[in-house]
Formats: C-alpha cells, structure tokens, sequence
C-alpha cells in the first residue's frame, strides 16, 4: 500500500492511496497507519528534500534556475563544506503554474489540454490519467481498437523518454559517440511519433472516450521504423557496457535502497531497479504475457540498466500492439458528463501518474495531481548525500525526473 | 561491433537541411559565420526544452553552420526564451539579459496551450523574433540560419 496524494478539501483531509491496481481515497482520521513520505507529498509546493545543514564551514551551493546544467527553471540549494554533499533541498516553485486550480470550473474537454500542458514530455501520460478519471465517473468503456491505440502512445512516449535519460547519462559520462547515436534514436523517436499522431510529444492524440486518431495507413511504416530503433539502441547498449569508463562513472553512485524507495513511495523503473517488481501494465489484459524488468542493485547503473530493458519491451509491445489492430474504425463515444468523484492512473515513463478529479455540473470542481516527479526528487535529495557534485548528473538523470511535472 | 573511434565514423547520420525562409530581425553581420545560442527555461512545459535537445541531435549537426551551445548566458549571441513566464522568473529573466554582452538577441517561443505571463509583454531589449507558437527542431534551426545571414 502506497499513499500517492493528500487532497485537502476544505476542512476535510484524504489520502490518495494505491494499492496495486486498486486507488482509492480515505479519510486521513479513519486511517490508523501512518505513512512515511506523508510530510514529503504536504510540503510538495513548497520544498523537497532533507533539510538545511548548518557548521563550520558549510555553505549553500545554489544551483540553478538558469545554469546549463539543469535544463529547467528550479533550484537545488546543495549544502556542503567543498567536497561531500550533506543535505539537498529543492525548490520546485519557480516552475508553478496552479495548473489544479485552473482546471477547476472548466469543461472535461478544456482541462484535457491542461493535463496535457503539465508536462510536455509526459503528455499522453497524464492527459491518458486524465481521461481514465473522467471515464469512470461517467461510466464509458472504450473500445479495444481505441485501447490498443493508447497502449501504442504510453509505449512510444516511454521510449522517447527513456532514450533522452540514457542519452543524458552517456553525456555526463563524457561518451560521445554513444551520446550522437543515442540522440539520433531519439529524434528519430520523435519523427515517428510525429508520424503517428501529428505531434512529436503526442499532444491532441487522447480524448475523453476514445482516441482522435486517422493515420491507420501509417501503422506499418511506424511498426518498421521502431524494429529498426529496437535493433539499433540493441546494438549500441551491449557495446557500451563493455567500456569500463561508462559502466564505472554509475555502478554504486547514488544507490537507493528497497526499504527507502517503499518509503518515499517512489514508482516506476527506479522502484524496479531497487528490487520491487511493481508495474501497473501488469494489470491490463490487453498487454499479453508482459514481463516487468527488474533488477536488485539500486543504483544509477540498475535505473540505466533497467530503462534499456523497458526501451526493447516498449518496441515490442508497440510492434506486437500494431499487428493486433484488426478494426480501422474507431467508435469514439460523446460523453454525457455526470456528477461525481473518480481516480484515473496510468503507469508514465517514470512512475504512477494519478488524477482524483471531482465533477459537478458538467465542469470540474476539483482536481489533483499526483507526479511520479515529486518522489524522484525526494529520492534523488536523499540518494545523493555522502557523493560529490561531479556526480550530480548521474544521480538527477538517472531518475527522469522533471520540475514540469513536480511543480504543475 | 567496430570500437568506439571507427563506429563513429562508419555511418553518415547528418542530414541535407534546407533552410524555411523565417521572419526574423538580424542582429549584426559579425554572425554570419559563428553563432552561440543559450536556452532559459522560464516555465514551459518541458516540450521546448526537448526541442532544444533535438537540436543538438546529429541529424541537425548544428556545429557545421558554427551553430554552438553556451553554458552561460555570458557568452551567447542569442537568448531563446522558451515558453510564458511564472512570476518567479521574472526576475532571473531580466538578470540572465543584464549579464549578455552587445551584441546579442532574443528570440521569445511560446506554446500555445502555456500558462504564465507572455515574455512579450515584459518589454525584453533586443527582441529578434516573436513565436505564439511551437516550433520544431528544424524550424528553430531556420531561424538559426536566418539570422546568420548577412542582410545588412
């Protein structure tokens, strides 16, 4: 059991709780655990991390929110005396842009684009968690062609993704080569998506009730073109781990342990590197035979190593997917809005994305987020003490992690 | 598989670019061969921070028209400004283009769907160009090339 969210309404505070592929909401006072990453998810909007440290001779690094070295607008105030690292504390807030309470008062289909705009990079993700809320208060069942369709979206998205955190690592690492093959997969990865939905970030694809999707006549150019990315990053990946310079600079650097990855309540390939076999794609009939990729190590080589597996997972279930669309015809249903509460999830390229959304006449009343990101950087504040800033790219990459999506 | 130095070398993976015709101001004919770019984030949605990453992809090879990033905005030529402004970088905006040398410009890029202040009602010196739209890699790049042109 795993608390995602605290949604504090008026002077009531619930618990957004998974527990497998069961979410649900509870009353904060008719729960008698406790949870450890409670404070974390409160404190969200405000700071992330452990804590200042004050001594002699510590002082605040500052880093960001314009440096190269963090392509977004936030800030990591890294405490240490020159060398180790004692406590991280990360401010997200630059990046807010009250996204929940501009989604509030809106029609189902206006606040799709918001939940789309929350992250760009996870944006079939979350505007996927999105409509699955919207859908279960409604009562509307989607079609399997539209379902497939959506399993398509989620699988291509994580390869982009993925690709950019290995290619992000190689970078630091100083692996050149590798990094310009890498980035090529990965715009050809955006080409293809472009290809498949007229978007390079898979915006506009998703609806409430179905998919709008028309380029059925592309799908077998798009099942070719993710072959030939599933045999080159293949090809790649074995011989770059056959350069110690590469392997070394991740092996033991910023290990998450089991016991503190359940804690934080982190999800996605960084759970799955520390260990715990969780993947709510386990859960869906329409993904045969799926098989998660696990390792035990914790480390930035596990997080790599277990997002190249999910790179070729990903390729094959986009091709085997493709190949099982029998119908052309998509039946997208109009949706007659009720009243009511709903949570909508989907499993993003870095961990559970949630939506508890409340509807009431015909407009959203309330909405929140919950981010895979928020939990990535509690982990990454903790991970990251005792090392030295050299490995501050390994260990902030290796989780695919976004202010964007932390901050919303 | 060929070591690292060679398989480098054994496949061509740059890309022919023709250049789209952008309505862009230039800025000074000293660019016509060597342009340095810096990219501030002031709260987009990430999608214009991966098209700055597609930039740098091979496909493009930005480095053959002497297009380069910059890790300070000290040393940049033109300021991309990705995205609509959040009222905490409003501030770390107007510093970033204090601390540019002359010449230089902005070029501002907002998406449509962003949530913020327009960077364009903040009154930027040296504004180049204007987008209330995405661009993509290739368009950014045209952009990049447009500039590069000697006008003057």
């Amino acid at each position: 059991m795993r608390l995602l969210g605290v949604i504090e309404k008026s002077d009531k505070e619930l618990l957004l709780i998974q527990d497998k592929d069961k979410f649900f909401t509870a009353d904060k006072n008719e729960r008698r655990e406790k949870f450890d990453n409670y404070s974390v998810i409160k404190n969200r909007d405000i700071s992330i991390g452990n804590g200042k440290t004050q001594g002699e001779g510590v002082f605040n690094f500052r880093y960001g929110p314009v440096t190269a070295g963090v392509a977004e607008a936030g800030v990591f105030n890294i405490y240490t005396y020159g060398e180790r690292i004692l406590s991280v504390e990360i401010n997200p807030t630059y990046k807010k842009r009250e996204i929940e309470k501009q989604m509030a008062g809106r029609t189902p289909q206006e606040a799709l684009q918001l939940a789309e705009s929350v992250c760009g990079n996870f944006a079939f993700s979350h505007s996927l968690s999105f409509s699955r809320a919207i859908e279960n208060i409604c009562g509307i069942n989607i079609d399997e062609t539209s379902q497939r369709l959506r399993i398509v979206a989620l699988e291509l998205e994580r390869i982009y993704n993925n690709i950019h955190v290995i290619a992000r690592l190689s970078k630091g690492a100083a692996q050149n080569v590798l990094t310009s093959h890498l980035e090529w997969i990965f715009e050809e990865a955006l080409r293809i998506n472009k290809l498949f939905c007229k978007s390079r970030f898979l915006k506009h694809l998703n609806a409430v009730g179905g998919v709008n999707f028309s380029s059925f006549g592309s799908l077998h150019e798009i099942s070719k073109r993710i072959g030939a990315v599933k045999n080159k990053f293949k090809e790649l990946y074995s011989h770059s781990l056959k350069s110690w310079n590469f392997a070394d600079r991740l092996y033991k650097v910023a290990t998450l342990t089991q016991k503190q990855a359940l804690s934080i309540g982190i999800t996605g390939p960084s759970l799955r590197s520390a260990g715990v076999n969780e993947d709510l794609r386990q859960f869906d009939k329409l993904y045969d035979n799926f098989q998660t990729a696990a390792r035990s190590e914790g480390d930035a080589l596990a997080r790599m190593e277990n997002r190249a597996d999910e790179i070729v997972n990903s390729c094959s279930i986009v091709i085997s997917q493709i190949e099982k669309i029998q119908n052309k015809s998509l039946q997208k249903k109009e949706a007659e809005v009720k009243d009511g509460a709903g949570i909508g999830f989907c499993e993003s390229p870095s961990g559970i994305i949630a939506y508890y959304i409340e509807l009431k006449n015909g407009l959203l009343d309330y909405a929140y987020i919950s981010t895979p990101s928020v939990f990535g950087f509690k982990a990454f504040a903790d991970v990251f003490v005792g090392y030295i800033f050299t490995d501050f790219s390994f260990s902030l990459d290796s989780f695919g992690i976004n202010f964007a999506d932390c901050a919303r | 598989m060929k070591p690292w130095a060679i398989y480098g070398i054994t496949q061509r993976i740059t890309e022919t670019f023709e250049k789209t015709k952008e309505n862009i101001k230039s800025v000074s004919p000293i660019f016509k061969k060597s342009l340095h770019i810096f990219p501030i984030d002031v709260s987009n949605d990430n999608e214009l921070n991966f098209e700055m990453a597609a930039l740098a992809t091979p496909q493009y090879n930005i480095h053959r028209f002497g297009i380069f990033f910059t890790d300070s905005p000290r040393h940049t030529d033109i300021l991309f400004v990705l995205g609509k402004c959040s009222k905490k970088m409003i501030e770390p905006l107007k510093e970033t283009i204090n601390q540019i040398s002359e010449p230089f410009g902005i070029i501002i890029i907002e998406n449509k769907f962003d949530l913020g202040i327009s960077a364009e009602e903040l009154n930027l010196p040296n504004v180049i160009g204007y987008y209330d739209k995405k661009l993509e890699a290739d368009e950014i790049l045209s952009v990049l090339l447009t500039i590069m042109e000697d006008r003057q």
